[in-house]
C-alpha cells in the first residue's frame, strides 16, 4: 500500500499549513516550434520522442512512468487529474496532441504540449521544495541528455512565453490559511509578495478561488535568479506566513466563538444527508484548523485526503459511473459520515 | 468545481453582488457568465500576467520600422505576430528578435541574464563564463569576511581562469 500512497494521503513538514510543494520546469526541443504552431501529428511526434527517452534511459524512475493520451480520457478522469493538481487547468481544455506521463504515485508528472513541450512536475507532501527539485532536476538532466532543449545563452531554457524564460521553474507551497483568510490579511499579504517577485493565488492558480482556504504561493521571476535562490527565497517566505497564520489561528481558536462554529462544522460533516463540494470544502477547512488547535481528535492526512477525494470530477471517476449533482452531494456526505464516524 | 447555476461545466468566474442590500456570491462557468453579462472582462482586467497586452502596450503604436516585415527564419513568425499573441513563435524567435524582445523581458524579469541551471550540451564558454563569476563572487564574500588567505587563492583561480579562456578562443 505504501508503494502507491498519494502526496495528499501524507501529512509532511509545516504540514498543519503546508498542504504541499510542486516544482515545475517549462522546457521545449530545440527543432520545433512552440506547441501552439504545431499540428496534432507534430505533437504525437513530439510525445513519441519523450516517451522512447524516458524508456531507453536506464534510470530506475523510467519504470514507474505510464503515457497517458489525453484525447483518450473521459472528462471525469481528466477534470479529477486537474482536482488532484496533477495537470493545469488550461491542459485539460482541447486534449487533442496532449499527453501526460504519470508515475503511479502521482508525485511526477510530464505534461507534453501544454503551453510549451514539456512540463515537469513534481508534487510532494508538506514543504519540501528540495526534494521535489531534486528530483525534477534530475529528471530534466536525464531527458536533455536525450532530447536536447532549448537553451539560449544569456536567456537561459526558452519557452512560448516571455515570463518563463531563464530557470523555466515555477516552485510552489500550497498553503492552508483559513486564519488568514477569514482575517482578510491575505488582501494586503497579496499587494506586498507582488513587490517581491511572489505570487499568492487560489487553488487551481491564475483566477481562481481559494477553496476551504487554500492557496498557492509561488515565484514569478525566472530570469537572473538561480533555481536554489529562488526556492530559499520562497521558502522563507512560506516560512513567515506559516508562523503568521500559526498565531492568528491560536488566538482565533481560543474564542468560545470560533470553538462553537468549528465544532458545529464538524456535526454538519458527520451528520448532513447532501453535501455540495463548496460546503465540504468549507466545514473540512474549519475542521482541519480545529484538529491543528487540539480542539479534534482526528488525523490531518485523512481531512486532506477527503479535500482532494470529494471534488466532483474526482468523485465521479472512483464511482465509475455517472452521477447527477444530488447523487454526488449524497455520496459525499455518505462517505464524510463513513470517515469522521469512524 | 462546477458551475452553480448549470452545474455541468467548469466554474470560471466569481461573482459578487449587492441588490437591494442583499448579498450574493455565486461561481459561474464562462458560457453562464456570459449569460448574466459578468465575468470575463474583469477576469481579465485582474491578470497582471497577460502577456498579450502587456507586450502589445508596451510597444504602443510605434513597433520598430524593421520587425513589421522580418520574419523568423525557422518558424515564420513575425514581430507583430508575437505582439499581438503574446506568444513567441520558436526557439529561434528569441535570437531573430532578441533586440525587440529585451525591454519587455527586462521589465517583466528586472533582469537580463541567466544565472540558473545550464544544460550538459550547452557551450563550454558559457560554462567558463560561469565558473568565474561563481568564483568571483565567492572571492567577494571572503573578501567580506576578511578571510583573506582564501581570497588570495581565489584570486588567483580567477586569474588563471580568464587566462585559460583566452588561450582557447585564440
Amino acid at each position: 500500500m505504501t508503494a502507491t500512497e498519494k502526496w495528499y494521503e501524507k501529512s509532511g513538514e509545516q504540514g498543519d499549513v503546508v498542504i504541499s510543494s510542486r516544482i515545475r520546469l517549462a522546457r521545449n526541443l530545440k527543432n520545433y516550434p512552440f506547441p501552439h504552431l504545431l499540428s496534432v501529428q507534430q505533437k504525437t511526434e513530439i510525445a513519441m520522442k519523450v516517451k522512447e527517452a524516458l524508456e531507453q534511459s536506464n534510470s530506475y524512475i523510467a519504470k514507474e512512468f505510464q503515457f497517458i493520451s489525453m484525447s483518450e480520457l473521459s472528462a471525469a478522469q481528466t477534470g479529477s487529474l486537474m482536482e488532484r493538481h496533477i495537470i493545469s487547468p488550461e491542459f485539460a481544455n482541447d486534449r487533442k496532441g496532449k499527453y501526460l506521463l504519470l508515475t503511479k504515485d502521482e508525485t511526477v508528472s510530464i505534461m507534453i504540449n501544454e503551453e510549451d513541450h514539456l512540463r515537469i512536475q513534481v508534487l510532494t507532501e508538506g514543504l519540501s521544495l528540495e526534494k521535489a527539485y531534486e528530483t525534477a532536476d534530475k529528471i530534466d538532466t536525464l531527458l536533455d541528455n536525450a532530447l536536447g532543449f532549448a537553451f539560449h545563452d544569456k536567456l537561459g531554457y526558452l519557452t512560448q512565453c516571455p515570463t518563463n524564460i531563464g530557470t523555466g521553474l515555477r516552485a510552489s507551497v500550497m498553503l492552508h490559511l483559513p486564519s488568514l483568510q477569514s482575517s482578510k490579511v491575505v488582501e494586503r499579504l497579496k499587494d506586498n509578495l507582488s513587490k517581491i517577485g511572489l505570487t499568492l493565488r487560489g487553488t487551481f492558480g491564475e483566477g481562481t478561488q481559494a477553496l476551504g482556504g487554500m492557496y498557492q504561493l509561488s515565484n514569478q521571476v525566472t530570469l537572473g535568479i538561480s533555481e536554489e535562490t529562488a526556492i530559499e527565497n520562497l521558502k522563507s517566505v512560506a516560512m513567515q506566513i506559516i508562523e503568521n497564520e500559526r498565531s492568528v489561528r491560536s488566538q482565533f481558536c481560543k474564542r468560545t466563538e470560533t470553538q462553537d462554529y468549528i465544532m458545529r462544522c464538524l456535526g454538519t460533516l458527520k451528520y448532513a444527508v447532501l453535501m455540495s463540494n463548496q460546503e465540504s470544502m468549507k466545514l473540512l477547512s474549519a475542521v482541519r484548523m480545529g484538529i491543528n488547535e487540539k480542539l479534534i481528535e482526528e488525523d490531518i492526512a485523512k481531512v486532506t485526503k477527503l479535500m482532494i477525494i470529494l471534488q466532483p470530477y474526482t468523485l465521479i471517476k472512483n464511482a465509475e459511473k455517472e452521477l447527477s449533482p444530488t447523487q454526488r452531494d449524497l455520496l459525499r456526505a455518505e462517505m464524510l459520515k463513513e470517515a469522521l464516524n469512524q | 468545481m462546477l458551475c452553480e447555476l448549470c452545474g455541468k461545466h467548469q466554474a470560471t468566474t466569481y461573482s459578487k453582488t449587492i441588490i437591494n442590500g442583499e448579498y450574493t456570491e455565486m461561481y459561474l462557468c464562462s458560457e453562464c457568465a456570459k449569460a448574466k453579462g459578468i465575468g470575463i472582462n474583469n477576469i481579465f482586467s485582474q491578470t497582471a500576467t497577460d502577456f498579450s497586452s502587456f507586450l502589445g502596450s508596451f510597444f504602443g503604436g510605434g513597433l520598430p520600422s524593421r520587425t513589421s516585415a522580418t520574419r523568423c527564419k525557422s518558424c515564420g513568425s513575425a514581430f507583430t505576430d508575437i505582439a499581438r499573441s503574446g506568444k513567441v513563435g520558436c526557439a529561434e524567435c528569441y535570437s531573430n528578435f532578441y533586440e525587440e524582445l529585451l525591454p519587455s523581458i527586462q521589465k517583466i524579469h528586472g533582469n537580463i541574464q541567466h544565472r540558473g541551471k545550464i544544460p550538459t550540451g550547452a557551450s563550454a564558454e558559457v560554462k567558463r563564463k560561469r565558473d568565474i563569476e561563481k568564483t568571483k563572487r565567492e572571492l567577494e564574500q571572503a573578501v567580506k569576511e576578511e578571510n583573506f588567505e582564501l581570497a588570495v587563492k581565489l584570486r588567483d583561480k580567477i586569474k588563471e581562469m580568464e587566462g585559460g579562456g583566452n588561450h582557447d578562443s585564440n
